[in-house]
């Protein structure tokens, strides 16, 4: 009894010193962390939408602790989609066989890293950290499926579709890192695509160490459109009785203008 | 140079929609068809997402339509007692057909029958055009219009109440005739999110024995009203028109549609109905093969056809 007593004592006595080392871990990585100062600038964060906008680029620079490998992501906020999936119908014709509701889930995401992701940091910690396609696969829900193979499956496509669309992009070694006053610079250009849709954008910057991220840091990135474009795309939701009595408008009288000329020239004679 | 498009959300180089709609209209001034089955698919291969492409390719053939009508009716090719009478027809098609979009799809296999009557549609009323105008392009070249006999089928039509004269097209039918099979493609149109020209052409030459030039401007002038419906009801419920884009294509379409009715002046009707008949088994085939063919990407966006 006196022994199994003894034990638990000590297994307590453990327990508060493991408690108290946490704690002095946690002060000591959170004073590290601002002291460490990993910073992040987006060049052009406010990307304007007009009407000869064909797609831009985002630069990101900042400082972080010489040594750390970094992987620097931009994301659009989770949200909902739902695409039509493809499958055999009567054993020989691909048709659209229903559709798939892929839930909190970005609709653009971009990542690049000194290095392979894989290299650098270990898929638990990915995971964690909100890094990579895993990490994606693990929070995304995709419905009606059936089990895990099958979410395997369409998230695999999924990301096929959305690589092919220019809206999700992985690589590494595309960041430029110069070392100065014992400090590392950084810096990456990302290509900015057309085809992502207006909203706010974060851009993070992970510093990561002996698999682990040690630090983060943020900026934002705003796409909006402006002027023409904004008016005609606020019409067309808001007011699209107007919108559509217009667009008849314009096409009647364009049709009945170019047979006016065409008339005049003979063309039709 | 390249625009953007505010409700398609993608910018484009100006010179694909332009072009698409030049060849989009001659295709309608020379046949008498919207050229849907043709715009819609091009148009979401250059980016643009399906629902959009196929809203906004109705706004456009309102222009090209307007455009080739017009210069149709200028040399008398609109017949639109006719065309009347089958807007009439269309119109309670429509509403039939989409009654039975709902009714397939509480089935569930809506997809499949859709495809299958798509396919089916297209590949019949091409081969047999094609076979029946090579047929009496090679009878003309022996011998000059021999007087036809009158089929069962005819005589049944003639028996039918509300005989009209339809003078533009110098013949006479029932009232019925025009509203049932107006209807009728009304219905397949609705179903597989057509404009259904080119059902309308054929059914307007051999079942309605129009002439071929009149069959055109006719089939035209209904498309017209057809895509003003359809144009508003995707700007007021979907929200899918991109109006910088139909302004892209009509630029196109046009011109494209007044150089195809002067261009068509010059063919014959069965040279017309031949090269029509060509373009949608050329259709159908590339359609068979995109069933068939394993698929690169088992996603895509929803909407379209």
């Amino acid at each position: 009894m006196n022994r199994t007593r003894n034990s638990e004592l000590g297994y307590l006595k453990f327990r508060h010193v493991l408690a108290v080392l946490c704690a002095f871990a946690m002060i000591f990585t959170v004073a590290h962390t601002s002291s460490a100062e990993l910073t992040l600038k987006a060049n052009h964060d406010h990307i304007k939408i007009d009407f000869f906008y064909h797609g831009s680029s985002v630069s990101v620079k900042g400082t972080a602790d010489p040594g750390a490998d970094l992987v620097i992501k931009i994301a659009s906020p989770d949200s909902n989609q739902a695409l039509r999936k493809k499958g055999k119908m009567a054993g020989m014709l691909w048709m659209n066989v229903g559709q798939l509701e892929f839930e909190h889930i970005p609709s653009l995401y971009f990542l690049t890293s000194t290095r392979d992701l894989e290299e650098i940091i270990t898929r638990d910690e990915m995971i964690n950290q909100g890094i990579g396609y895993p990490a994606l696969e693990k929070s995304a829900e995709i419905t009606p499926i059936e089990n895990e193979d099958e979410k395997d499956r369409w998230f695999g496509e999924f990301v096929k579709f959305k690589e092919s669309s220019h809206l999700y992009n992985i690589n590494s070694g595309n960041i430029t890192v110069t070392e100065k006053d014992g400090r590392q610079n950084f810096y990456t250009l990302f290509d900015w695509p057309y085809q992502a849709s207006p909203g706010q954008y974060t851009v993070t910057v992970y510093a990561v160490k002996d698999n682990k991220v040690t630090e983060k840091a943020e900026a934002k990135v705003l796409v909006e459109q402006v002027g023409i474009v904004k008016r005609l795309a606020t019409m067309a939701k808001k007011n699209g009785a107007f919108y559509g009595i217009i667009s008849i408008l314009a096409a009647l009288c364009a049709g009945f203008g170019v047979g006016m000329v065409f008339r005049k020239g003979g063309g039709a004679h | 140079m390249y625009l953007y498009l505010p409700v398609a959300l993608t910018s484009i180089n100006i010179l694909i929609p332009v072009g698409l709609g030049l060849g989009v209209g001659l295709l309608s001034g020379l046949f008498g068809v919207g050229g849907g089955f043709l715009l819609t698919p091009l148009l979401i291969m250059f980016g643009i997402p399906a629902t959009v492409a196929a809203a906004t390719d109705s706004n456009q053939i309102v222009a090209a339509s307007t455009s080739g009508t017009y210069a149709h009716w200028k040399i008398g090719n609109v017949d639109f007692k006719m065309g009347l009478f089958l807007l009439a027809g269309g119109f309670v098609g429509g509403l039939g057909g989409v009654q039975l979009i709902k009714f397939l799809k509480a089935m569930g296999n809506a997809d499949f029958v859709i495809k299958v009557t798509y396919v089916l549609m297209l590949g019949s009323v091409g081969s047999y055009m094609f076979y029946e105008s090579l047929m009496s392009l090679k009878k003309k070249k022996t011998e000059e219009s021999k007087p036809k006999k009158e089929s069962s089928f005819t005589k049944f039509l003639q028996s039918l109440p509300f005989q009209t004269r339809f003078e533009k097209s110098g013949v006479t039918h029932s009232a019925l005739l025009p509203i049932i099979f107006g209807s009728f493609v009304g219905i397949l149109a609705a179903i597989m999110g057509v404009g259904g020209g080119f059902l309308m052409v054929p059914v307007m030459v051999y079942i309605l024995r129009m002439p071929m030039h009149v069959v055109v401007g006719t089939s035209l002038f209904q498309i017209l009203f057809n895509c003003i419906e359809v144009t508003f009801l995707q700007a007021y419920t979907n929200h899918t028109v991109d109006f910088i884009l139909a302004v892209l294509l009509l630029l196109g379409s046009t011109v494209g549609a007044q150089i195809g009715t002067a261009f068509g002046r010059k063919l014959k009707g069965d040279q017309l109905k031949i090269i029509l008949a060509a373009i949608v088994l050329v259709v159908t085939v590339k359609i068979v093969f995109d069933l068939t063919l394993s698929p690169s990407l088992l996603l895509a966006q929803t909407g379209g056809h």
